[in-house]
């Protein structure tokens, strides 16, 4: 009898013991907030352009992680796609956007048609665009994530997406397999 | 064991990893020394060349000379551009690059004008056409001494010539000569060790003496404590004229010596020869600088050389065109920028069907795409190989995993790994494999059974690699302005509802403020109302009375009212005290009425058309104070309204002095200084709007004029009047009311302007924008009602002059009612008597604009005990609107009765 009274309160004992340092460990190593939408949103190319239904990339993040789809984003491509199906483990789908709205593009303003009406700068999840009322507005290139988003408020539709054309950095050996060559006429000198 | 230097000196020579023996190749150019080409007709000088800010110094069209710097810098790394030639600048336009790709670039196309002339080099101590001759021949000319020139002076030098390294990687020579640390070692690369380019070799043997001038340079500005010439053992003449020009030179004896190293590709790069000399691995990532090491291409030192000797920048180079299908194939001293179809062309070259034009060598060069393209600063050879040279690429076989390549690269990596997952694409893992320390020397390549093109797999992963973490920066970028911009929203959003969370606790402030100072500030009125009737109508202490009673009311009123009357612009007339003022003013203005009514007695037509006036005025004023547009700029239309109310009464009252007998003389001046002092109560209300105004500092542009004017227009119209007023009072009765009336015209001048151009503006806007108004401060409310009252006080006292009691015309009141609701009011109202209409309008404003200020000035006329009600009444500016509507159509009633 008194064995088995000494084996339940030596268990008793354990058991709060170990009760005590998992009640420690849960408020001192406490995780805050997801971490897998972490990884997910490194992965999203972070254009925040609204395509997947999202106001922004870490919203969508958190809504796969949640159990959406890994197809909605369109400026990620392929690529992006498949990481995530990886990461998520889950099949990956086809994109649910066309190759033409995966061109890596850059928002311009035709600045002698702008009025200054400041809608896209509203619009800019990025502040890529600078400018002041009634003054022109002009994209700062080098941040504009090409996400379409300043092209619709546009009162006088002087915004163009322009494709983002490669330069000598940015040039890739496999895509440009057969090499260009520039026809022109020969200049009389 | 011995030391580095000592080794150094000893020639000890360290073993690279890998490497091959390709065919040589160099006797097909090497045997014959360096020509000219003639002069061309077009120059392609892409910009920038090197560094990435610079400004273009010239414009299409211009005349450039040769050596003439085309651009324009700042940046550490930057490198002007140089004309290669006199001529034209005919064109800056995209044109296709000497890269792999051929993409245009922005280039400036020069026209050579054939005189070649030389522009004049600075720093140069010899003219153009013997700078020339040196740099051509060889001669060797009187040099600067070297040890004359600052080491700063000497590194702008080579800056502004434009010096890049030119074994090929084109990095600015006056960084590499300016290192963070010390540099111990000198390498001097004359290896040359990729096939058929013999730049070097030549350029060796013909200019050994300029290049140790350059070597005598550089170690002058680095101060190593060795310089080793580096040379493979495959160029003993190259060899031999170096040691020989070594010997003639200033260096100090020990520290510089000739090394012969084995031939074998790729010792001529950088980090393979610091191995073989020193037997230093330079880590993965860093630069020799790191080790105390530092690597010079000879043609650079050649350059240097004569760019600190003789100011010449760095517009030609030493190019080794070679290859079976061209005739004279050999050394060119090459301007840069020349075309390389040019070159061949002068060169014999014979096309072959599917014809490579290689730049660079047979191992690291590119096939151009595009022969129109210019030769750069690190163009070392254009090899045009015939099809039995080089031919094209047998087809690639699966990779058998022999390993060859791994034994051939000179970098220790695993060639086979890199491709395998270069190939896949997994380009993580092909990093994980150091991709980025291949060299791309194409070793691998070259001992591929299964030819493997790998080091093409190899471009294509960096390129990749390069691409995928640019658009990871970029995310990175976005996101963070994404978040940046997220934060900067919550803020401006939590500021704007800080903000109005303060200005409704400020309103609620000084609406209790206002509502016990309009209750003391009644009283005083009372009171003095009280005191002026004891005194009897002549007395002209009604102002005066007015200012008392408000002092007994509040000090603060007092001061404003004071300060009002001095016109300083400086009053701090807050919101409480500024409704006050103009009660005060409104109720000395109705003093002034009634005793100018009473000293009349029996002359009522003028005065009645005078209240009349008054009256309509008032009501316009109550209406541009219901004007739905922003405060700000209601205030100078109420300024110049009021300044137009003191304009008639100025005018009355001097009418009233005419008319008058010479009996009534006492009675009459001292209205006539009422009427005055009324005038000046109202610039002074005036003035408080300004201020209110300026204190609000939301006045719009139009609006910060049209008060300041009416303002001055009002002090002077003041002034007038007082003067007027003491004239009258101290002399005889003609002359005095004469005077009176010329300088109430001239006030009346005076303020029409303004109360043209802003009063009538704001009371048409008034009338017709009035029901839209919704967006009135309370201010403007209280304002308005205090008007309301005055305008009914008025059309009392009127009717009391009249002293009859009769009915309310509808027809009238419909005319002159401007809205509907107006006129419904007006007709529901049926009292007979105007006592009882000034009754019902104090009840309507009262009840309507809580402004116990208007409700107080109806007590001090007839006592109504509807004050009270005015308490706790909604303000609105609608009801107060109606109600001031209300008040000028019964004005303008009584007024037509007095007709």
């Amino acid at each position: 009898m008194s064995g088995i009274m000494i084996a339940v309160i030596l268990l008793g004992l354990l058991a709060l013991v170990f009760g005590a340092i998992l009640g420690f460990a849960a408020v001192k190593f406490k995780v805050e907030g997801n971490p897998l939408a972490d990884q997910v949103e490194a992965l999203l190319p972070q254009t925040q352009c609204g395509q997947c239904g999202y106001p922004g990339c870490r919203p969508y993040a958190e809504a796969i992680v949640g159990g959406d789809k890994v197809n909605k984003c369109p400026p990620g491509g392929v690529a992006t796609m498949e990481k995530i199906a990886e990461l998520m483990g889950v099949e990956p789908e086809p994109l649910s956007a066309t190759t033409e709205q995966q061109v890596k593009k850059v928002a311009y303003i035709r600045e002698d048609e702008c009025i200054g009406c400041t809608k896209c700068i509203q619009a800019c999840p990025v502040d890529a665009i600078v400018g002041a009322g009634k003054l022109m507005h002009t994209v700062i290139a080098q941040d504009c994530t090409g996400c379409d988003l300043c092209v619709e408020p546009c009162p006088v539709d002087c915004i163009d997406m322009i494709p983002v054309t490669q330069d000598l950095r940015s040039w890739n050996w496999k895509l440009s397999a057969i090499p260009v060559t520039q026809l022109e006429e020969e200049k009389p000198c | 064991m011995l030391t580095l230097l000592e080794q150094l000196d000893k020639g000890t020579l360290w073993k690279i990893p890998g490497g091959i023996h390709p065919p040589e190749m160099k006797s097909l150019s090497n045997a014959s020394s360096i020509a000219r080409l003639p002069l061309f007709d077009e120059y392609l000088l892409p910009l920038p060349q090197v560094g990435e800010q610079a400004s273009l110094a010239v414009s299409v069209g211009e005349q450039v000379l040769k050596g003439q710097s085309l651009t324009r810098g700042a940046g550490h790394s930057y490198l002007p551009v140089h004309a290669p030639t006199s001529g034209t600048v005919i064109a800056i336009e995209p044109r296709p690059s000497n890269h792999a790709s051929a993409l245009p670039v922005l280039t400036l196309v020069l026209k050579s004008d054939g005189k070649d002339d030389w522009c004049t080099l600075e720093g140069a101590n010899s003219d153009g056409a013997n700078t020339k001759s040196v740099s051509s021949e060889g001669v060797n000319a009187e040099k600067v001494d070297i040890a004359s020139l600052s080491r700063e002076l000497i590194l702008s030098r080579i800056q502004q010539a434009g010096i890049a390294g030119m074994g090929g990687a084109a990095f600015p020579s006056h960084i590499k000569l300016s290192p963070a640390s010390e540099i111990e070692l000198v390498i001097v690369n004359g290896v040359e060790c990729e096939p058929y380019i013999t730049a070097d070799d030549r350029l060796m043997r013909e200019h050994a003496d300029d290049i140790i001038a350059g070597l005598e340079i550089i170690h002058k500005l680095l101060a190593p404590k060795r310089l080793i010439i580096a040379i493979e053992d495959n160029k003993p003449a190259a060899a031999e004229a170096m040691g020989a020009a070594l010997n003639r030179s200033h260096l100090p004896a020990g520290t510089a010596r000739v090394t012969q190293i084995p031939t074998k590709y790729p010792s001529g790069g950088e980090k393979q020869l610091i191995q073989i000399i020193t037997g230093k691995e330079v880590p993965s990532g860093a630069i020799p600088a790191q080790l105390g090491i530092v690597v010079h291409n000879v043609g650079t030192l050649f350059a240097i050389r004569d760019a600190v000797v003789f100011g010449k920048p760095l517009i030609e180079r030493v190019v080794t065109v070679t290859g079976n299908t061209v005739s004279k194939p050999g050394n060119y001293w090459v301007p840069i920028g020349t075309r390389v179809t040019d070159v061949l062309t002068y060169c014999d070259f014979q096309s072959e069907p599917s014809q490579k034009i290689i730049m660079g060598g047979p191992m690291m060069g590119y096939a151009l795409p595009e022969s129109k393209v210019p030769i750069l600063k690190g163009s070392n050879c254009i090899l045009v190989p015939a099809s039995d040279e080089i031919g094209e690429m047998p087809a690639e076989k699966p990779c058998i995993r022999c390993g060859e390549c791994a034994v051939a690269c000179p970098a220790s990596l695993l060639p086979q790994q890199l491709f395998w997952h270069a190939k896949a694409e997994e380009y993580d893992k092909a990093e994980s494999y150091n991709l980025k320390d291949c060299i791309e020397c194409g070793c691998c390549s070259y001992v591929c059974p299964s030819d493997i093109p790998l080091v093409e797999y190899y471009r294509v992963a960096k390129a990749a690699i390069r691409h995928d973490a640019e658009e990871k920066r970029k995310a990175e970028r976005a996101k963070v302005r994404f978040e940046a911009r997220i934060a900067r929203l919550e803020e401006e959003k939590n500021a704007r509802e800080a903000k109005a969370r303060e200005a409704a606790e400020k309103r609620k402030a000084s609406m209790v403020g206002n509502e016990k100072d309009a209750i003391a500030a009644a009283l005083a009125r009372v009171q003095a109302k009280k005191a002026a009737k004891d005194d009897g109508a002549v007395s002209g202490v009604a102002a005066d009375g007015a200012g008392a009673g408000a002092s007994v009311g509040l000090s603060a009123a007092v001061s404003a009212g004071v300060n009002n009357t001095a016109a300083t612009p400086a009053d701090a007339a807050t919101t409480a005290a500024d409704p006050k003022a103009g009660v005060a003013a409104a109720i000395a203005r109705a003093k002034a009425k009634k005793a100018a009514a009473q000293a009349e007695a029996g002359e009522s037509s003028a005065q009645d058309q005078a209240s009349t006036d008054m009256a309509a005025e008032r009501s316009t004023e109550a209406r541009a104070d219901v004007n739905p547009e922003p405060s700000a700029a209601q205030d100078p239309k109420k300024a110049a309204i009021a300044a137009a109310v003191a304009r008639a009464k100025a005018k009355k009252a001097a009418a009233q002095g005419l008319s008058s007998a010479s009996d009534a003389q006492t009675s009459d001046a001292p209205a006539i200084d009422q009427a005055i002092e009324t005038g000046a109560e109202d610039s002074a209300s005036n003035n408080s709007d300004e201020n209110n105004a300026n204190a609000a500092a939301t006045v719009t542009p139009e609006g910060k004029e049209d008060p300041k004017k009416a303002a001055i227009a009002a002090a002077v119209a003041r002034a007038k009047a007082k003067k007027a007023a003491k004239a009258a009072q101290n002399d005889g009765v003609d002359a005095p009311a004469a005077d009176t009336q010329d300088n109430a015209d001239a006030a009346e001048k005076n303020v029409t302007d303004i109360a043209e151009s802003a009063g009538t503006d704001g009371a048409e806007s008034a009338g017709t924008d009035a029901k839209a108004s919704e967006t009135l401060t309370p201010a403007d409310a209280k304002k308005a009602a205090v008007a309301a009252a005055v305008a009914k006080a008025k059309a009392k006292k009127a009717a009391q002059a009249q002293a009859q009691a009769s009915n309310l015309q509808q027809a009238e009141d419909n005319e002159h009612s401007s809205s509907q609701r107006d006129a419904q009011l007006a007709q529901s109202d049926n009292a007979a008597e105007a006592a009882d209409v000034s009754e019902i309008a104090d009840i309507d404003v009262s009840n309507v604009s809580n402004v116990p200020d208007a409700a107080d000035g109806a007590v001090a006329e007839n006592a109504a005990p509807q004050a009270d009600q005015a308490q706790d009444a909604e303000q609105d500016s609608k009801k107060a609107r109606i109600a001031t509507a209300v008040a000028k159509a019964k004005a303008k009633k009584a007024a037509r009765e007095q007709e």
